[in-house]
């Protein structure tokens, strides 16, 4: 069992049923602990909700960066093939960007995605601390498979709501 | 790279003075020769820096050193002092003579840095100044490895004074013993070479000379000289000529005596008086394709359809009976030949006695005498005795001669029982280019040089004397048969000497004449013919049923009598009838073949395959000849092309095709027996659909209907589209607001499909040109030939979108019957190379521009940038692009027939164009080369290029005139002119490509 | 909680619980390779060595070993490219756009139709770079300044366009995969004994936790991945039907092609997720993941997308007719009855008669008669593009130019090669990775798991 040692001690309760967890989590926060992590091995839904986690804005990001493509894709068309050295390629007008724009079309869709999609990810990775040789940061194998774990800093009373929560063991680190 | 600052060099600059501006237009006070690093456009148009003068300079310098490495293996020596004739990277030109042994032509050699590298046409008004496939492929002859090096005494090498003295020796003894010495040569009509056969018959009693012709005139030569005491054909001359009527006569293809294609095309400009050309033939040959009227007959059915004419036309010779179509067609035909008073000429082909006879007597009484057939105006370069011939073999193996000496022929091809005369010779002594069949039965055998190396002088024509000279330095130990002959006879005259000699007793200014590579002379006193003695020839002649069985009818391809069969050039080079290269092969009608058993498949690679069989001549036999079923074969005839089936030629020529001399047959045809043989015949051909399809491809038109209507809006209408302003023509409905191209130049070419007979010399000219390699015959068998120009040619088709409607017969079965050609076919050719469109489909679609248009009008394609994903050549609707499926240059495959991997071929190579490597696409180029050189010279003169200043290679080697290269900006061109002209439309229009060729309405006289 | 009508199939059979789907998934991970995957490897290896060396004589002599000729300048290279991305398409298909729909069957597939994804667009890959004549120079077409100066692509290229579609599509599609891998891969790391083993997984799983947070911005990504895929999967056929669509040869210049190709792209790909799947779900023994019922729903859309591709092709051909371009008509009648007559009518029979039979469901519900189907089909796409692009040019505008093809045993050869890369990396990939998304899965267990339904319906919805 992977104990991590931290100052203030930590008291994990672990869950052997999704639903049970939700309302474990909600009536440990209607008694008013405070809860800094759970584990779960699948996305439970709901229980952002029941933690009050706020929405993630990583959407509007990946927005920004398909915007991002989007200008680099214009940029690079429009310096190749009209300000460089504009060539006369089969006849086709290459006066200005515009003129020549629709056989441009799908450069300008592809770097968009690939640009949303990639930097998006990277993001991801980045602010969940996710990276190739990372220890796990979860304290109990066992929260990979079927077991659901709530992490709390320790309390009074604690123990009783937990318990009374339907808590299936409880450990204090 | 160049800068932009003006610098005024002096106050006069400043001031603008008129002289400075003379100064500033010729960019240098006194020429220099800025050309030599100045080679490409954009450093041209760029001021050049200082800096950017010593890049080049370097350049050039570190390019030349590194090019010297790649020099052959022959000595060669940095000039101390440069001539001031030769500027490296400037060719020169000369003036001088082709001749092979079987062809004549006058031309100019381009010559780059002392090599030889291009034939071209000699100067206007000469005779014979056409180049023919033959003509431009010579060049190659001349770097041909498989030459022969040194003399040859009894199989071990030797050298000159050996053999000669071995020969002199053999003359001598020949004298002593009273034995012959013989002199055998193919047709000699140089002057210094027959004074100097003089000197020797002075001091050999016993010498003799007999002249030997390939493809034997023997016969027409015979009669033509007991009817002028000339030993010459008469001068045909088409100009004078409103109809001509030619049996079996390949007049426009095969090797003749006299170029008649630039005179015929002359005469085939549409409109009234136009010249009417009707053929009567067996095989379908290139001269039958370009026939107004065509009709089908076998060789033995000739002597009598010409005495049915002679005795239409007034004359008497015996009557026989022929079949019905036949004598109905003459009828016609002997109509014509009346109307046409006098404006009429009949040619024969083959070398019938009866028949020469008989086409004598023909064109006396239709009046030809003197007007088309110039009886008074010998042509001298067919002069062979078959007489002659067959008395020397009797005379070989009777032992009767003591010397023989073969000087630039090949007996033992050309005359199947030569060679076991020659073994019976006690001494024999051949003067050859190559170890060939004849010289390896010879005591002695020494290299002869080749025309571009050697001095000479001929009179091909009565009032015509021309001189050749060598364009470089003998590149084996050879010894011109003047020096030989001068030798024996005591004369040790240089053959320059012997030739300028010759000139000066014509009265002649030797250095002029050399420089204009010949000069006009007294025609002598030669009579002309009397009409009314040719006349009664016709009652003479033994006029022959015509024969039941197969009858056999000769031809000659572009590989001509074979002498120069090692020309891969020349193999590669598709015969513009069957498309079919690197063969000869049986012509056969459909009809026969499926009586016979014979057979032609395309297997499922588009490779063709036909069936063996064996021909049977008399007592001989040639085995294992490939059978092709050609459309317009007259039925119960076949036809044969010489000049293949060689032993001893080199490795190109060894082993392909068959002999068609080993038949022993002189006079062009003869009654053959056909078998089947086991296995099948893989052939090579480039063309797989023979017709149309029902398509505007060639557009063509009746000159009646020409005449009719000059504005061509009924026979030569252009494609329009609705657009939504209505509608609108291919060069109105565009998606796109253009580029300029009215500005500078703007490049055209026009191809006239009327004065287009086929012939291929385009091809070859480009072929040469360009570098393009030759990749052989698997290859091409593979459909991969590499031609930037090839002629295309469409058989018409008994099937037609008109008869599928009337006939209610469907699509499907009509565009099957359509893909078959007609039995009797009329024949269209249409030269097609890249078309430069200015909606060029190819440059669109190229990942990484390789190919994009020039403000000039061309469809540039940079070798170096192309990474060979063939996008280019899929979306090309003429597919005229060519993909570099191997390194022909370095791949073994092909080391036997491309001569860029021979160290002397390599030295054909033309040094302004690249030589492109593996995976690269390559296509015509409009010979930029060429249009960048004529800029150049257009800027240092401080002149616009002027029209006519220069042309591609193919318009050069057109003789016909049908192709005309030019700057459609300048309103004075001729490009500009044949635009506007109602025959002009682009192939495939409706593309809406834009091309900048275009191509004339082909005009039938029918 | 989501609560699903007991009248809905359910997507898991048997009674099972989160851990058991857990040992169900590792399976084939934590045991060694059954002698079958062994015998099926080492022959799918041996093709691809095959493969290789095709490709290096290729290489080393020149295009020219190919069938190629003057006039049909592609023919098995690109055939086979385009067959290859369409089949890659499903993959994409299934994940993103069935995730968007919001449908759960899919979960049990989708991480396998993305692996068949990546690997199939890889074989793909590989004949555009190695059609070229230059193959050395392939880098040319990317924007980069090069040693001739200011020498740049050209973008009016449709070829262009693929680089970059091909490029954007393979690389979005493995990081939407790998994004989905994470967690499985953590799973295993939790499990795993061996430490070698513990390692690998370890640095394959960057870490991953299962955070509340992290699974928030899982599935936010995911959604937002499969957003971008869903277009993303439509253009890049769409870009490759331009290669033909933008030309002027007849027969390739069509404008339904777009549509055309993309049909015919999850037509051919769910067939090849099929037939993938019938030997996964066989030999890892995952019935209960895969059941009939995935089956079935991929049968009827090939069904749907076969009948599409046949309105496609019916399509081309009236308006061949109906174009009255004499080029047009030709091109289409040579197709049917031409030279290559046999390539036209054997595309007809697999891909429009033959899905037919899935109206039926006793068809559609046949395992062997699916497996059956689905290669059929695999074969008649293949035989779709071979139409397209050799029976077009072979004979186009000037008859003089008309020429046959037939493979060379290089053209062979590598085909075959690039079917044995394919299931190589698939092989490996069945051994080594959670081939069922299982984190996923379990989000689905109690409500669409058998025991789970019957639960529900026993005691009814109480929640």
């Amino acid at each position: 069992m992977a104990h991590t040692t931290e100052p203030t001690p930590v008291v994990r309760a672990l869950y052997h049923d999704d639903d049970v967890l939700i309302s474990a989590v909600k009536e440990i926060r209607a008694a008013g602990y405070k809860i800094t992590e759970v584990y779960t091995p699948f996305p439970v839904h709901g229980l952002d909700k029941a933690m009050g986690l706020k929405e993630t804005r990583i959407a509007m990001a990946a927005f920004m960066y398909g915007l991002l493509g989007l200008t680099v894709a214009v940029t690079l068309t429009w310096y190749m093939m009209i300000s460089d050295w504009p060539q006369n390629i089969g006849g086709k007008p290459n006066y200005n960007w515009g003129m020549n724009m629709p056989a441009f079309v799908p450069i300008l869709f592809e770097l968009t995605v690939f640009f949303a999609a990639h930097l998006m990810v990277w993001t991801y990775l980045v602010i969940n601390g996710l990276y190739p040789g990372a220890d796990a940061q979860n304290p109990d194998p066992r929260t990979t498979d079927d077991y659901f774990m709530v992490e709390l800093p320790a309390a009074d009373g604690l123990m009783d709501v937990l318990k009374k929560s339907g808590a299936v063991e409880i450990a204090e680190a | 790279m160049a800068s932009n600052k003006v610098y005024w060099k002096s106050f006069d600059q400043l001031a603008n003075t008129e002289v400075s501006q003379r100064l500033a237009e010729n960019e240098f006070a006194q020429d220099i020769p800025a050309d030599v690093f100045l080679a490409d456009e954009r450093s041209m148009e760029a001021q050049a820096s200082r800096r950017d003068f010593l890049k080049f300079l370097g350049f050039s310098t570190a390019a030349a050193t590194l090019a010297a490495c790649e020099q052959p293996i022959i000595e060669s020596v940095p000039y101390v002092v440069k001539p001031d004739s030769l500027t490296p990277g400037v060719p020169s030109f000369y003036a001088t003579a082709y001749t092979d042994g079987q062809d004549y032509a006058s031309v100019l050699v381009k010559t780059r840095e002392g090599r030889p590298i291009k034939i071209e046409p000699g100067d206007a008004g000469r005779f014979n100044r056409g180049t023919n496939a033959r003509a431009q492929a010579s060049v190659l002859s001349l770097y041909d490895s498989a030459r022969l090096r040194g003399p040859v005494l009894n199989g071990k090498e030797s050298d000159w004074s050996t053999v000669e003295a071995s020969l002199k020796k053999a003359a001598d003894a020949a004298l002593a013993q009273g034995t012959q010495f013989v002199l055998l040569t193919s047709s000699v009509f140089s002057p210094a070479l027959q004074a100097s056969i003089e000197r020797l018959r002075q001091a050999y009693a016993n010498f003799q000379h007999v002249e030997l012709d390939a493809v034997s005139q023997s016969n027409n030569l015979d009669v033509w000289e007991s009817l002028t005491g000339v030993r010459a054909l008469p001068y045909v001359d088409l100009t004078a000529a409103n109809l001509v009527v030619s049996f079996g006569s390949d007049f426009l293809g095969s090797g003749m005596a006299q170029q008649l294609s630039s005179d015929y095309a002359t005469r085939r400009k549409p409109g009234n008086g136009m010249l009417r050309h009707v053929e009567l033939e067996s095989n379908l040959s290139l001269t039958g394709s370009n026939a107004d009227k065509r009709v089908k007959i076998k060789p033995s059915e000739v002597s009598g359809a010409l005495a049915y004419l002679v005795n239409e036309l007034g004359g008497s010779a015996s009557k026989i009976a022929l079949r019905d179509d036949l004598t109905k067609a003459l009828k016609t035909v002997a109509g014509e030949l009346k109307a046409a008073n006098g404006k009429a000429v009949v040619l024969v082909g083959g070398d019938d006695a009866n028949q020469a006879k008989l086409s004598a007597a023909l064109n006396a009484l239709v009046g030809a005498f003197g007007a088309t057939l110039r009886t008074d105006k010998p042509v001298y370069i067919r002069r062979g005795n078959d007489a002659r011939v067959a008395n020397l073999i009797g005379d070989l193996k009777a032992k009767r001669v003591g010397a023989l000496l073969v000087a630039g022929t090949n007996p033992v091809y050309f005359r199947p029982d030569f060679a076991e005369a020659i073994k019976a010779a006690t001494f024999s002594w051949a003067l050859t280019d190559r170890m060939d069949e004849t010289a390896q039965l010879c005591t002695a055998a020494a290299p002869e040089p080749h025309y571009l190396e050697a001095w000479g002088d001929f009179r091909p024509v009565a009032g015509e004397y021309t001189v050749a000279q060598p364009t470089i330095k003998n590149l084996f130990d050879s010894k011109a048969l003047l020096e030989v002959l001068g030798a024996l006879s005591g004369d040790s005259r240089s053959a320059k000497d012997q030739v300028a000699a010759s000139a000066t007793a014509m009265g002649l200014n030797w250095n002029q004449t050399l420089h204009d590579g010949g000069a006009a002379v007294a025609s002598g006193s030669v009579a002309g013919a009397s009409a009314g003695v040719a006349a009664a020839l016709a009652s003479s002649a033994k006029v022959a049923k015509p024969a039941q069985g197969m009858e056999l009818a000769f031809y000659e391809n572009a590989v001509g009598a074979g002498y120069q069969a090692n020309n891969p050039w020349l193999h590669e080079l598709p015969d513009p009838v069957t498309r079919l290269t690197w063969d000869n092969y049986l012509t056969m009608a459909a009809a026969d073949a499926l009586a016979l058993g014979f057979e032609n498949e395309t297997n499922s690679d588009g490779s063709l395959d036909g069936s063996y069989a064996n021909v049977k001549v008399g007592k001989r036999v040639l085995e294992n000849v490939p059978v092709f079923i050609q459309p317009g074969q007259t039925a119960g005839t076949v036809g044969l092309a010489y000049g293949y089936g060689r032993t001893a030629a080199g490795k190109v020529a060894d082993a392909m095709g068959v002999n068609a001399y080993s038949l022993g047959v002189t006079t062009g045809s003869a009654s053959v027996e056909i078998s089947k043989a086991e296995d099948m015949h893989e052939f090579a051909t480039v063309q797989l659909g023979h017709t149309m399809m029902g398509r505007r491809i060639v557009n063509e038109v009746s000159l009646a209907d020409f005449i009719a209507d000059p504005s061509g809006a009924s026979w030569n209408e252009k494609p329009t589209f609705h657009t939504i302003d209505g509608m609108m023509n291919s060069e109105e409905a565009n998606l796109w607001a253009d580029h300029d191209h009215e500005t500078m130049h703007m490049w055209n070419m026009s191809i006239d499909l009327n004065s287009c007979t086929g012939c291929g010399a385009c091809v070859v000219a480009c072929h040469i040109e360009n570098n393009v390699p030759v990749v052989g015959k698997q290859e091409i068998r593979n459909l991969r030939d590499m031609h930037w120009l090839r002629i295309d040619r469409y058989y018409s088709s008994d099937m037609s979108k008109e008869r599928a409607e009337d006939e209610n017969i469907g699509g499907i079965e009509m565009y099957a019957k359509m893909e078959e050609p007609s039995e009797s076919p009329s024949v269209v050719f249409q030269p097609v190379m890249c078309q430069h469109c200015n909606h060029a489909p190819c440059e669109t679609v190229c990942p990484v521009g390789a190919t994009v248009h020039s403000r000039e009008g061309l469809n540039h394609m940079a070798y170096n940038r192309c990474i060979g994903t063939r996008y280019c050549a899929n979306n090309c609707p003429y597919k005229v692009r060519r993909f570099n499926w191997f390194n022909y240059m370095a791949n073994e495959q092909f080391a036997d027939v491309n001569p860029a991997q021979d160290d002397y071929g390599r030295m054909v190579l033309n040094p302004d164009v690249t030589v492109r490597s593996r995976g690269v696409m390559e296509k015509c180029t409009m010979c930029i080369q060429r249009v960048q050189y004529a800029k150049l010279e257009a800027k240092k003169a401080g002149q616009p290029v002027a029209d006519g200043a220069f042309t591609t290679a193919c318009a050069e080697a057109c003789d016909s005139g049908a192709i005309t290269f030019g700057d459609v900006n300048n309103a004075k061109s001729a490009v500009r002119a044949a635009k506007s002209d109602a025959r002009a439309y682009h192939l495939l229009e409706e593309v809406g490509t834009q091309p900048s060729v275009f191509y004339m309405t082909k005009v039938r006289n029918a | 909680m989501h609560y699903e009508s007991p009248v809905r199939q359910p997507l898991i059979l048997g009674d099972k619980s989160y851990n058991q789907i857990t040992e169900d998934v590792v399976r084939p991970i934590e045991n060694p390779a059954p002698r079958s995957w062994w015998m099926v490897f080492s022959i799918a290896l041996v093709m691809f060595l095959w493969g290789v060396g095709c490709l290096a004589y290729t290489v080393g002599t020149g295009i020219g070993v190919w069938g190629l000729n003057k006039t049909v300048g592609w023919a098995w290279d690109i055939t086979n490219f385009v067959w290859w991305v369409g089949i890659g398409h499903a993959g994409t298909l299934i994940s993103a756009v069935l995730l968007l729909f919001r449908q759960r069957w899919r979960m049990a597939i989708n991480r396998s139709a993305e692996a068949m994804t990546i690997f199939s667009v890889i074989q793909a890959g590989l004949f555009p770079v190695f059609h070229m004549g230059r193959v050395w120079m392939a880098y040319w077409v990317l924007p980069i300044p090069n040693q001739f100066g200011s020498l740049w692509v050209n973008f009016n290229s449709p070829l262009l366009w693929d680089v970059f579609a091909i490029s954007t599509y393979l690389s979005v599609s493995v990081v939407f995969w790998y994004v989905g891998l994470i967690p499985d891969f953590a799973m295993v790391r939790d499990r795993a004994v061996n430490p070698v083993q513990k390692h690998i997984y370890k640095i394959l799983s960057f870490g991953w936790g299962g955070k509340a947070k992290a699974w928030q911005r899982f599935e936010e990504v995911s959604l937002v991945l499969a957003g971008l895929a869903t277009p993303l999967v439509l253009s890049v056929h769409t870009i490759v039907s331009m290669d033909f669509a933008t030309s002027v040869i007849p027969g390739w210049h069509t404008t339904i092609f777009p549509p055309y190709f993309v049909a015919g792209a999850i037509f051919s790909g769910f067939a090849m997720v099929q037939s993938l799947l019938l030997i996964v779900r066989k030999v890892f023994k995952m019935e209960d993941y895969i059941t009939v019922q995935h089956i079935e729903m991929m049968n009827i859309v090939i069904m749907v997308t076969g009948s599409i591709v046949g309105v496609a092709y019916i399509t081309e051909l009236f308006i061949a007719w109906y174009s009255g371009v004499e080029y047009e008509q030709y091109a289409f009648l040579n197709r049917a009855t031409g030279p290559y007559w046999w390539a036209y009518w054997s595309m007809m029979t697999c891909n429009v008669f033959s899905p037919q039979f899935m109206w039926f469901k006793k068809l559609r519900t046949n395992l062997v008669f699916t497996f059956v189907i689905s290669i059929v089909v695999n074969i008649g796409m293949w035989f779709e593009r071979f139409v397209i692009i050799v029976t077009s040019l072979h004979r186009d505008y000037l008859p003089s130019s008309w020429s046959m093809f037939s493979p060379s045993f290089v053209d062979v050869g590598i085909f075959v090669g690039t079917i044995g890369f394919f299931f190589v990396l698939f092989l490996l990939y069945a051994r080594t990775f959670p081939v069922i998304a299982q984190a996923e899965l379990k989000t689905i267990l109690k409500t669409s798991g058998e025991a789970q339904k019957k639960h529900h319906s026993d005691h009814g919805a109480h929640h």
